[in-house]
């Protein structure tokens, strides 16, 4: 009865990469395979991101999101499969796609020697592009120290000079490996705002997260990977409409507590047959949802 | 351009640590000179009568006792040494410390292209070896002007020039080695450096270990060879010059393959 069968239950909402029904595609992946010698990394990853869409990108440690962003952003040659960024071709028109791509790295990590504003006029003047009106914006949304050296900065002021060099020069696609990983409440708030701007500008954004209530809350769509494989993808909306059910059953004064996920006729004739003293059915949370996905193994 | 001159921006601490120590201790030897003149020519005999050693260190032609001979058999050993170990300790940080400080990420997440990366990168190895040779020769020449004598120009062009080419094949295989890993190996790049200066040592003591000349820079561009000789060997110059941009190519298609990790 407690038995999960997940991917097969969630096979319609799985892997596969279809052109949306308005508008185009901003990231197509197909059958994306990469491993690091005998190593897993991600295999036959297939992942679709509408123009315009906030997109979740959910997993554990080491299920293959940054080998998933990194293959994207050309840090990794894959051994198989296809992804197009903006309609082209990532190994061919990678120096175009940059030019439209803001990347946030989880890390955050510049050249400790530099001064804040020398990192992010290198960004800009390495794009051919004077954005010195845009970045004085965002440093000033985000409280930031121009004449600070890096050496100097916390990971979350690190952080935020990496939001600036992603969002200076207004790209078209942003992907954001979990930006807000540092970055204090009053500065997520800030961050996400900047997000949600950009993608009135008409961006989209793909941003891997820990963090459920985020992706909840600001996403439209979301995509869970574990163990290499993409095993759910869906609106943030159906996802948390999910056959699971928490069941909690109290018999002869000792109670017991599952998640359920399948035929509620079997769980409610299990139940008739048990006879419990009370019993209780809810819906989980979002986040008791992904952490089931999660565990699965 | 731009990574061009972030990389000179970023190098200017080392290059100016080693230029002022390296340069200095020329000047300062040159300037040694003039208070050693007379012991110097007395010791310049009994220097001349160590058999092979004296012939590694170019004392059998060259007299210690005079300017010319005191720059290419003393000073010039330091020169070499010193330029070298800065040529393999800035060739070995120049690619490999993105992925040890975790910066790559950032570096190849902007539209520049490896291509590009690895060239200007290379570029900014050559013009710090170049800078720095360029540095430490006016070091050099303040100290012939305060000492009142100076080396045969010819000679002393040849042997900068060969020095130079010296620097450029070790800064180019530690540049090789540090586009194919994850680490700065300044350690073993340092350690290169004096093991191939060794090399010229050994195979001018030890016939036996003739062939080693053609493998170790020192060899063509040994300051006493040049100054007693008037000439640089252009066969092993080639040699140099051929594995210097071999290890340039090697270095730019191995970094345009491989994965990038941070």
């Amino acid at each position: 009865m407690k038995e999960n069968r997940i991917d097969a239950e969630n096979a319609d909402r799985t892997a596969g990469c279809k052109e949306p029904a308005s508008g185009r595609n901003a990231i197509e992946i197909r059958n994306l395979t990469k491993s690091y010698g005998r190593q897993r990394g991600v295999r036959e990853v297939s992942l679709c991101v509408k123009e315009g869409d906030m997109f979740g990108f959910l997993g554990p440690n080491g299920a293959g999101k940054s080998t998933t962003i990194r293959s994207m952003l050309g840090m990794l040659h894959f051994q198989k499969g296809e992804i197009r960024l903006l309609g082209m071709d990532s190994r061919r028109q990678r120096k175009e796609i940059l030019r439209q791509v803001g990347y946030m790295p989880s890390e955050a990590m510049f050249y400790s020697s530099m001064r804040v504003k020398e990192v992010i006029r290198f960004a800009a003047r390495a794009r051919g592009m004077d954005c010195d009106r845009e970045a004085d914006r965002i440093c000033e949304r985000l409280s930031v120290d121009w004449e600070k050296r890096i050496g100097e900065l916390s990971l979350g002021n690190r952080k935020k000079v990496s939001i600036v060099c992603a969002m200076q020069h207004k790209p078209k696609l942003l992907i954001l490996d979990e930006p807000t990983s540092g970055l204090d409440p009053l500065m997520q708030e800030a961050f996400f705002s900047l997000l949600l701007e950009a993608r009135q500008r008409g961006a989209t954004c793909f941003l891997s997260s820990h963090v459920l209530s985020e992706v909840k809350r600001y996403c439209n769509r979301a995509a869970v990977i574990r163990a290499g494989s993409v095993i759910l993808s869906d609106t943030v909306e159906n996802l948390a409409k999910s056959d699971l059910r928490r069941v909690k059953v109290r018999k002869d004064g000792q109670e017991q507590a599952f998640v359920h996920n399948g035929n509620m006729r079997e769980l409610l004739a299990w139940l008739g047959q048990m006879e419990p003293e009370d019993v209780l059915i809810e819906e989980p949370s979002l986040e008791e949802i992904f952490v089931h996905y999660y565990e699965k193994e | 351009m731009t990574l061009f001159w972030y990389e000179l921006k970023m190098n200017r601490k080392a290059f100016l640590i080693w230029m002022v120590c390296l340069g200095f201790s020329c000047f300062g030897c040159l300037l040694l000179f003039e208070g050693l003149e007379e012991s110097m020519a007395e010791m310049a005999a009994a220097y001349a009568q160590m058999g092979a050693f004296s012939a590694a260190l170019g004392l059998d032609r060259l007299s210690v006792g005079t300017m010319e001979g005191f720059y290419a058999t003393e000073v010039a050993l330091m020169f070499a040494l010193g330029s070298a170990m800065f040529a393999a300790m800035t060739g070995a940080a120049i690619v490999a410390k993105e992925e040890e400080g975790h910066t790559a990420e950032f570096l190849h997440t902007l539209p520049l292209g490896r291509g590009t990366i690895i060239l200007w990168k290379y570029v900014a190895l050559v013009v710090l070896i170049l800078l720095f040779d360029i540095c430490c020769i006016v070091w050099v020449l303040a100290g012939f002007w305060l000492a009142g004598q100076f080396p045969p120009a010819r000679e002393f062009g040849m042997y900068h020039g060969a020095q130079f080419l010296m620097q450029l094949e070790i800064g180019s295989l530690c540049f090789l080695m540090s586009s194919c890993g994850k680490r700065k190996q300044i350690g073993a790049a340092l350690g290169g450096a004096v093991l191939l200066y060794m090399m010229e040592l050994m195979c001018r003591i030890v016939p036996d270990l003739e062939g080693l000349k053609y493998v170790t820079p020192y060899y063509f561009s040994n300051a006493a060879d040049i100054f007693a000789e008037g000439r640089v060997n252009i066969g092993m110059l080639a040699v140099s010059a051929a594995v210097t941009l071999l290890c340039a190519v090697a270095a730019a298609v191995i970094y345009r393959r491989r994965d990038i990790a941070s």
